[in-house]
């Protein structure tokens, strides 16, 4: 059978964050029953075209999932399990948010069969935490923490940020080591993109923050602090213990198939990419209708990539980046003659060939963007 | 002279840019019933968008007006147009040598400036009346007799019982018209005599050809008459004559002397009726052409190129047309290692440029890399030879070199005295050399000045409005070439001379220049995978030295729930940007990057 990721979209948090221009927002109970109410009459409509299909990944992200309630998560998981196939063992996400996470709520995981959890720690500096506007401190994650281990959970991913403002090297060394004192089986890096439309977009100017050679030096010690303590680089900002890979995050960039439940979720199925539109109101009202909701076709650019191109760009995010032999069986051309370009960036240290494939080195993931508007043909 | 001249009149008008010109000239149209105020388009004069927006008369034209007298006769007004800018002072000439009078507008809040009295010396030259008309009444600054006062002491000429008008609501039109009718004198000439007439304007039409707007001296023309243009030789048969109405052409059986009117005769390019040329009867030959026939010579050159390559051919085509009506503007091909294929175009002066420059980015949607602009210098060789070197390219290497000359222009400067103190810094800083400065009254100066062209030709003009808060005025003329100390300034990005940012500089302001313009390609030039030395050199001797570092950064680092849209949507936005980017060698740099960096902003000074 074929295999499906299923993505599901919380668009709630208790306060939006300071860098934040995901579609989420704080707001009232009542309306948060209505969208569980709206989401699994969603999930309900849409099964029977899923029903030739198994879902190997579910990922339930925002927003900050965890701030539902347990009746109100078991809803959503029971509806998940009745009306889409779990795989047996099928990768269960979900995303916490330290603070928001109570011992009802993890029974009520762990219930409806969620078996990794994806924690936003982002730094362990409670200044730090927040000058970003979160709303936890380090003690709130470590008591989330560890009672998520207390229940039982074997695979937890932490999310740090780096490239904060004010943020020192010794702090993000800081910040890591004590992360990977708590042993997480998962560690997602990111670094901060200040967004316009968000608090910190509009004070820009005076965040200091670090430049982007300070970025780069920042990065680099990431990738080699964690490799030494064993979680290896599998995506420019992911890294795991063996074994231990994000299986629904690695649908994206293997062009796998997946289905995004909720407003602004994301998905690609039958060659198709598409989205539903962010607005929690038109979401909620078409589905209280029994109608799902409209499905945003991606655009079509003038020069938009061609499937190769996407190809390409997707593999050259993972650290295994563009194996030719597959390349080869997929499209029935060479690589290095279709993209005859890689070759100075091998040259020039930003991409390595092993023989049998490209894949980016440290500086060239960190330059990836401009490295990929150089060789790709769109 | 016959019955009908008697009842002709030719007039200019001329004015400092923004006294009212144009809006007399409407006025003068509306009321003598040229044309009724509702066929009026604003400013009917103007034809081109980009005068109308400007304010200025970038070319002639003329009109002819019918006017019942107080006197009870009916009079032929002419009013012939004039540019209102220095760049075209030739042109001002030829059309103020076709008329008899001139009315001299002048701006009653304003008073004299520098184009006031540049236009009044060129009148008084031409041996034209000259009728002072005092503009703009309606505002509350003005200040008629001031400017009354201002205007026979200065310009010395009798100012007494002028007009003081306001074109902008038509009041007292009716004593400008009046004026014109008494004061100037009607047209003298000979209808028998061999013909003789003077080019004043010309104008492609893609139906008729050249349209030729000519003020017959003597004589008469017909259609079927064969010409000749004096000048060149040229012989043509005339297709058509007629008079120039408001609204455009209105065939005649003949004109004859003391008029105003067009031939058209299916020439192909205005290059080949060059203004102030005489054109005579090829059958019955004048003996003399008409005197001050010159031609118009490029003083300021630029390098345009398309900003994408692709366009060469639009751009090619686009200058034929404009040059189709505009005789002054020159361009050959020209080819930078940087910018790739473009053209060396020659303008009459600064503003000139800058109107060939918006005309082709505005009426024919191009985008242009235009390098800075340059002057002509003559070089004495040291093996004897002279040459003219209009491309900083072709600046020959020193050890070549026995003097270096530069153009130099006399520079007339009118402000308010408040600004004095500033225009003597710019223009001492300009190498400029002092010449004398008058009053004109106890608030405005003028003052001369001997100035490199060089100088002028980058930013002057702006900072002279900036030191002024927009008061001064400027005009120049040509005053000859000087011996100079001039340096070839190249810059080399990664080691690799960018042909296009060439440019001669006096050696006593390279160092400074050289510092400020590798600045500003550092902060212009994106960083790139590979560190960029951007040096300025002398030779081989580098005087300044930047770096660009190289990227490090340029990656989504999340992309979020799948959305894989986003991350393309990213690099097909960069993608775009990319090929604009021209590539010199192995650095790329953008459009902006070239234009920011010729663009000398204040601190330059």
């Amino acid at each position: 059978m074929r295999k499906l990721g299923a993505y599901i979209h919380i668009p709630f948090c208790e306060k939006k964050c300071n860098y934040c221009d995901f579609y989420s927002s704080p707001c009232s109970e009542g309306v948060r029953d209505s969208y569980i109410e709206a989401l699994c009459k969603h999930i309900e409509l849409e099964a029977p075209l899923y029903k030739d299909y198994e879902f190997d990944t579910v990922y339930i992200g925002g927003g900050t999932p965890s701030i539902l309630t347990p009746n109100s998560f078991e809803k959503l998981g029971k509806t998940i399990k009745k009306h889409l196939n779990l795989t047996q063992g099928a990768e269960f996400t979900i995303e916490i948010n330290p603070g928001t996470l109570t011992l009802e709520k993890l029974i009520a995981y762990k219930s409806q069969g969620v078996n990794r959890l994806s924690i936003g720690l982002q730094s362990t500096n409670d200044q730090m935490l927040v000058s970003l506007g979160r709303i936890h401190t380090l003690k709130d994650f470590e008591e989330s923490y560890f009672l998520a281990r207390e229940c039982g959970f074997d695979n937890v991913s932490l999310d740090l940020m780096y490239g904060l403002p004010n943020q020192t090297l010794n702090d993000l060394i800081e910040t890591l080591e004590e992360a990977i004192s708590y042993q997480p089986e998962h560690i997602s890096a990111y670094c901060l993109k200040v967004e316009e439309n968000t608090p910190f977009g509009k004070i820009e100017a005076s965040l200091n923050l670090p430049d982007e050679d300070f970025e780069y030096l920042m990065y680099e010690t990431i990738v080699e602090k964690l490799r030494e303590n064993g979680y290896s680089q599998y995506e420019i900002s992911n890294f795991s213990r063996a074994g231990r890979r994000s299986q629904h995050n690695l649908k994206y960039w293997l062009s796998q198939e997946y289905i995004g439940f909720g407003p602004s979720a994301h998905s690609f199925f039958c060659g198709e990419r598409y989205s539903y539109k962010p607005s929690l109101s038109e979401y909620v009202e078409s589905l209280s209708k029994d109608m799902l909701p409209v499905k945003q076709l991606e655009e079509n650019f003038e020069h938009s990539l061609d499937k190769m191109d996407e190809y390409v760009m997707l593999r050259f995010r993972l650290n295994d980046g563009v194996n030719t032999s597959e390349f080869y069986k997929e499209f029935g051309k060479e690589f290095a003659k279709e993209y005859p370009q890689i070759e100075q960036f091998v040259r020039s240290g930003h991409v390595n060939f092993d023989g049998e494939k490209y894949f980016f080195s440290t500086k060239g993931f960190f330059v990836s963007n401009y490295i990929l508007t150089q060789i790709l043909k769109f | 002279m016959n019955e009908k001249q008697k009842y002709i009149r030719n007039f200019s008008i001329i004015a400092h840019i923004d006294h009212g010109k144009s809006t007399l000239a409407d006025r003068i149209l509306e009321y003598s019933n040229a044309v009724s105020k509702r066929e009026m388009e604003e400013q009917l004069l103007d034809n081109m968008d980009l005068e109308r927006e400007r304010g200025i008369t970038i070319k002639a034209r003329a009109v002819r007006i019918n006017y019942k007298h107080k006197d009870g006769q009916d009079y032929v007004l002419n009013l012939i147009d004039t540019p209102g800018h220095v760049d075209f002072n030739y042109e001002v000439s030829r059309s103020l040598n076709a008329c008899e009078g001139a009315l001299l507008v002048v701006d009653s809040t304003q008073g004299i400036e520098a184009q006031t009295l540049a236009n009044a010396y060129l009148a008084v030259d031409c041996d034209l009346e000259i009728v002072p008309v005092i503009n703009k009444i309606d505002l509350p600054s003005a200040n008629v007799e001031r400017v009354r006062g201002e205007i026979e002491d200065v310009i010395g000429i009798v100012a007494e019982d002028c007009p003081a008008v306001s074109a902008k609501v038509g009041l007292n039109i009716d004593q400008v018209l009046d004026a014109i009718v008494e004061k100037i004198p009607c047209p003298k000439g000979d209808a028998d005599a061999p013909l003789k007439c003077l080019i004043f304007d010309s104008h492609y039409n893609s139906y008729l050809g050249v349209v030729v707007y000519v003020r017959v001296m003597d004589g008469t023309l017909k259609a079927g008459d064969r010409i000749r243009l004096m000048s060149t030789g040229a012989k043509y048969d005339v297709v058509e004559v007629g008079h120039l109405s408001a609204f455009g052409l209105e065939k005649s059986d003949s004109i004859s002397a003391g008029e105003v009117g067009y031939i058209t005769a299916s020439i192909k390019t205005v290059s080949e009726t060059r203004v102030g040329d005489t054109v005579t009867n090829d059958e019955n030959p004048t003996s003399e052409p008409l005197k001050g026939f010159k031609e118009a010579l490029p003083m300021v050159f630029s390098g345009i190129y398309p900003a994408d390559g692709a366009r060469y051919n639009d751009l090619r085509d686009a200058l034929d047309k404009l040059k189709l009506n505009d005789a002054a503007l020159s361009f050959e091909p020209e080819t930078s290692i940087a910018l790739g294929f473009g053209f060396r175009c020659g303008f009459l002066g600064l503003l000139h440029m800058e109107i060939i420059q918006e005309r082709l980015e505005r009426e024919f949607n191009l985008d242009l890399i235009t390098t800075a602009p340059s002057v002509i210098y003559k070089i004495e060789k040291t093996n004897g030879e002279v040459i003219y070197v209009d491309n900083p390219s072709n600046y020959p290497s020193p050890d070549t070199i026995s003097v270096a000359y530069e153009p130099t222009v006399k520079a007339s400067i009118i402000t308010p005295t408040e600004y004095v103190g500033g225009i003597m810094d710019l223009c001492q800083d300009r190498r400029g050399i002092f010449k004398d400065m008058k009053y004109l009254d106890s608030q405005r100066v003028e003052l001369h000045y001997i100035m490199p062209l060089n100088e002028i030709v980058y930013d002057f003009f702006d900072a002279l409005k900036s030191r002024s808060k927009g008061y001064a005025s400027l005009d120049y003329e040509l005053a000859g070439y000087e011996p100079s100390n001039l340096v070839k300034l190249d810059f080399l990005l990664n080691g690799e001379i960018v042909d296009a940012l060439t440019f001669i500089v006096h050696s006593d302001k390279a160092y400074a220049r050289a510092r400020r313009i590798a600045e500003k390609l550092k902060d212009n030039i994106s960083r790139q995978l590979f560190e960029i030395p951007i040096q300025a050199a002398i030779g081989s001797k580098v005087i300044a030295r930047e770096t660009v570092r190289a990227l490090r950064k340029d990656v989504l680092a999340k992309c979020y729930g799948g959305d894989i849209t986003r991350k393309k949507k990213l690099l097909e936005k960069q993608k775009e940007g990319k090929k604009k980017m021209r590539r010199l060698g192995s650095v790329e740099v953008t459009p902006e990057a070239f234009m920011a960096v010729l663009k000398l902003d204040d601190s330059d000074k």
